[in-house]
This record gives C-alpha cells, sequence and structure tokens, in this order.
C-alpha cells in the first residue's frame, strides 16, 4: 500500500512527462462542448493523484495560487466576444452583453487550463527538478534550452540574494529623498545587477572550460524504464483512447442498463 | 627536482590598458608547495587566469614540459586543475554529484569510472554521501570543500587555489588546511594565492611576495620572508600598529595575532 501511494514519485521523470503530455494533448483537443468528457479527464486526474504522496490539500493550495491568474485573463473574454447575446446586464446607461460563444470560450479556456495546471501540479511535487531537466534531456529537447533552464534554477536564488543585498545596502543609507532620485537610484541598481550577473556568467563559463567544457554537457545516467513505466504509460494511453472514441459512454450505458435490469429484477 | 612551472617575463594588461602583470618571472619545482601572497590587486588571481589558459598575456608559459600554446590549452588543464575564490562560481550544476563528475566526463570517461573518481575526491574532502545534495543548499565551509573535490576528481598532478580559506571560519579553514596537507603528502603540486599569512606559514615549502607593481619581488621560505619585516611592509602583508600610552605615540609592527604585551 505503501509502494502505491508513491508510485508517481518512483515512475522515471520521462514516463510522466510523456504520459502527462498525452493528456494534455487530448484535451486540449477536446472541443469544450462535450463537457462530458473534461468530467472524465477530471476522473482520470483524480485517479492519477491516488498513486502519489501528495494530499488534496496541498493540491488546493497550489490550485488556489494558480487558479486566479487564468481567472483574471478570461475573466473579459465573455463580453468582448461577439456573438449572440445570451444574457444582459443594464446599469444606468451601461450594458453589458454576455455572448454565447464568449461564454463557452470562456469556460473552454477555465476548464481545459486548470485541468492541466493539475496535472502539472502532481508533476512537480512527485519530481525533483534535476530529475525533471534529466528527463526532458533524455526525450532530446534541445541541449540548449536544457542547459538555460538548469542554470537558472541553479542560480536564481544566487541572483536574488544579490538583489537583496543591493536592495539592503541601499536602504541603510536612504533617508527619503525627491522622487525622480529614487528611480535613478533604482536605475543604477538594475544596472550593477546586470553587470554582476554578467561578470559572474563570465567566471562561471571559464571554471566550466577549465574543466574541459567544450559545449556539450555529459550526464550521468541513472534513469531506467522499468516495467512499471510502461504499465503506466499503456494506462494512460488506454484510458485516454477510452475517452476520445467514446467507447466508456458506451461501458457507462452497459452499467446503467445492467442497474436497471437489476432493479427491474 | 624538476621544475614543474616556469614562468619568464610575462606580462598582462585587462583590455581597458591596466597593467596587470609586469614581468613576471618563476618557476615551481615538482611537489612543492608555493605560497603566493600579495595585497589586493596585486595580480595574483590574473596570473593563475594566464597560468590556465584563460587569460593571454605576452610571455613564456611552461607547465610539465609543455609551453603553453593555443593548441594544448586542454592538455595543460587535464595535468593543471584551478579553485575559484568564490565557490558559487566552480559549483554550476543541479547537484554535487553532477559538479564533481563534470571534468571528467567531459574528458570522455565513461560514467562507471566517473562516479568512482568522484566519489573517491568526495570522501577526500569529508563530503561522502552528500552527491545527491542542491549546491546552492550546501554551506559555504561545504561549498569550498566540494569546489576542490570538482577538481581533484580528474586527478590532476598540479592545483591552482585562489584564496582557499577566504571567508571560513577557524575550524573549516583547520579543516580545509587537513586537506591541503592530504594533497600535498599524495606528492601533488600546489600553488595558492593568499593574503593569509598564517596560511603560508602553516603549508607553505616557498613563499613568493607579490609587490604593488604587480611583479614578484621576492621568494624565500616562509622564515625569511616572514622575518624580513621591511618586505612586508613594503608590500603591503603587515601593518604599522599605533596606539598611545599616555603621551607617547607608539608604533611598531603587528604579526603576532591581535594581542600583545609591551
Amino acid at each position: 500500500m505503501k509502494y502505491v501511494h508513491s508510485l508517481l514519485e518512483s515512475l522515471d521523470p520521462r514516463s510522466k512527462i510523456i504520459s502527462f503530455l498525452a493528456i494534455i494533448f487530448c484535451m486540449i483537443l477536446t472541443p469544450i462542448t462535450r463537457l462530458k468528457d473534461f468530467e472524465l479527464y477530471f476522473l482520470l486526474i483524480l485517479g492519477i493523484s491516488f498513486f502519489s504522496r501528495i494530499t488534496p490539500v496541498q493540491i488546493m493550495k497550489k490550485l488556489c495560487i494558480l487558479i486566479p491568474f487564468v481567472f483574471f485573463m478570461a475573466m473579459f473574454v465573455p463580453f468582448v466576444k461577439p456573438g449572440q447575446v445570451c444574457w444582459s446586464l443594464k446599469i444606468g446607461y451601461w450594458k453589458l452583453n454576455v455572448t454565447c460563444e464568449g461564454a463557452w470560450t470562456f469556460l473552454n479556456i477555465v476548464v481545459k487550463s486548470s485541468l492541466s495546471i493539475l496535472l502539472l501540479i502532481l508533476a512537480s511535487s512527485t519530481t525533483n527538478f534535476t530529475d525533471f531537466l534529466k528527463g526532458l534531456d533524455l526525450l532530446h529537447l534541445p541541449r540548449f534550452l536544457v542547459m538555460l533552464m538548469s542554470f537558472m534554477y541553479r542560480y536564481i536564488f544566487v541572483l536574488l540574494e544579490e538583489a537583496r543585498r543591493l536592495m539592503r545596502a541601499r536602504s541603510l543609507r536612504y533617508f527619503g529623498s525627491r522622487y525622480m532620485e529614487q528611480f535613478r537610484v533604482l536605475g543604477y541598481m538594475i544596472g550593477m545587477l546586470f553587470i554582476r550577473t554578467y561578470e559572474r556568467a563570465e567566471r562561471i563559463y571559464h571554471a566550466m572550460i577549465l574543466r574541459g567544457f567544450s559545449g556539450e554537457i555529459h550526464d550521468i545516467k541513472h534513469f531506467r524504464f522499468s516495467s512499471v513505466d510502461y504499465l503506466f504509460i499503456a494506462g494512460i494511453i488506454i484510458s485516454l483512447m477510452c475517452i476520445v472514441s467514446g467507447l466508456i459512454y458506451k461501458m457507462e450505458y452497459i452499467k446503467v442498463s445492467n442497474a436497471r435490469l437489476w432493479q427491474g429484477l | 627536482m624538476a621544475r614543474i612551472i616556469i614562468v619568464s617575463n610575462l606580462n598582462y594588461q585587462y583590455p581597458d590598458g591596466t597593467p596587470a602583470l609586469r614581468d613576471v618571472s618563476f618557476d615551481v619545482k615538482e611537489g612543492e608547495t608555493m605560497v603566493i601572497i600579495g595585497a589586493n590587486g596585486t595580480g595574483k588571481s590574473t596570473l593563475f587566469m594566464n597560468l590556465m589558459g584563460v587569460l593571454d598575456g605576452d610571455g613564456h608559459i611552461e607547465i610539465m614540459g609543455l609551453t603553453l600554446t593555443k593548441t594544448n590549452k586542454k592538455e595543460i588543464r587535464q595535468r593543471m586543475g584551478m579553485v575559484f575564490q568564490n565557490p558559487d562560481d566552480q559549483l554550476f550544476c543541479p547537484t554535487v554529484m553532477d559538479d564533481v563528475s563534470f571534468g571528467p566526463l567531459n574528458l570522455g570517461w565513461d560514467s562507471d569510472r566517473a562516479i568512482e573518481a568522484s566519489q573517491e575526491a568526495l570522501a577526500l574532502v569529508g563530503m561522502e554521501g552528500h552527491g545527491s545534495r542542491t549546491s546552492y543548499h550546501l554551506s559555504f565551509g561545504e561549498k569550498k570543500r566540494v569546489a576542490i573535490a570538482t577538481v581533484l576528481s580528474m586527478n590532476p598532478k598540479i592545483l591552482l587555489l585562489d584564496e582557499p580559506t577566504s571567508g571560513l571560519d577557524p575550524r573549516s579553514s583547520s579543516k580545509f588546511i587537513n586537506i591541503l596537507y592530504t594533497l600535498k603528502s599524495q606528492g601533488k603540486t600546489l600553488l595558492i594565492v593568499t593574503h593569509d599569512v598564517f596560511l603560508a606559514q602553516e603549508i607553505a615549502d616557498r613563499v613568493l611576495v607579490f609587490s604593488e607593481e604587480k611583479r614578484p619581488v621576492a621568494t624565500g621560505n616562509y622564515n625569511e620572508i616572514l622575518n624580513n619585516y621591511d618586505l612586508l611592509l613594503k608590500n603591503n602583508l603587515v601593518h604599522q600598529h599605533r596606539h598611545r600610552h599616555n603621551e607617547i605615540v607608539h608604533e611598531h609592527e603587528h604579526r603576532h595575532g591581535h594581542s600583545h604585551k609591551h
């Protein structure tokens, strides 16, 4: 049982990337009017989350951080998109029209992105970032991109620390000044940060070439596809095929008719 | 003993025209530990960058019988490793193991051999079992030790260390000096840049003093150099100590730590 609940953590990052991308791909190509399909996708994602160690509370917390952004972006679409008016609000001279097309688009954005975000949360909280990057690399994502992300992950905190030091140095000697003056100081600080970053990059590059770097990153390969990985991917693909082909409704139909049968008996 | 590093008439100036090294000549014998001391901005770190072939100065540099040219830099970098002053510059990979095995993998070693060499190097600096940690989460002392392991994993004959003990607390510092002792006993040639006179006292076979004219002015064993008080004062390595006793102002040398008797 313990193993079942950490299955997602023990999977090869590649199998997670492949299967989650497959789900997102299918979801995005499904027209929003097939709302029932999205219920099934949601159930599928819930099913996957059962195999991980994260609790629903943790998922909800992360969801609450990300959803508002999506919501904010989609919020104005129903009022802006032209089409058949299905609901309108009148305040004095003002008239707000909500169009049917707009409402569907709104739903399209919110539903699809929420489900994708759910998957993203599952992926990010069961894989550590360096493994994830190695997975991407093994899946032949351009080396350059992977290296870029890896360096960003390594140095973003160092940079933040540097920025914080600059801010601290400023605030310790700051006794209030004119508005324009503050912008000037801010400009200096940003410039300083750029220069420091540039020089650090130079030093890191030197450290790399001194250890024989010639444009290629060689990695210790320690990921191996196990039978569990194959099973996981196969499971996901089969359930996706069931959803996309509509096979599952037929099964449901059978189930329902069986239930009626039982009732009848 | 054979001379392993020969530098003669090395000149270097920064792109903006500021001279950084003026007519530098010295040599290092095999297995020797040479400590280069000098005040800030006397060109010690620039010298290292020249030795490694990162910066190209005018002059002659010969390392293990090979004259440093554009074509054999790679070969020389296999035999000579450099540890940077700031470990954050040296540790650029996501995890400690990735960093330590970076050099060996670039040399074309296979995974198993690289891992073995990396683990040996980590054990030597007392960081075994930390391979999967993220470099950013290490303490400064640990970072410094891992930084030296990243070079040791390539098994170089010569090690250049830039300010190895700067920023370390006393315990980490003495741990680090122990590591240097181990390396020395393994027969490696160490070249250490520092302005920590006490580190020089601990480990140096020979001391080279860099002056503020950006060139070496004296060389000799530790006692010869440290007893030459005028030399040290002139090159900004000790400071004149002034204080008052009632009406009289004392002025005397200052090199026995911070407490002293009158």
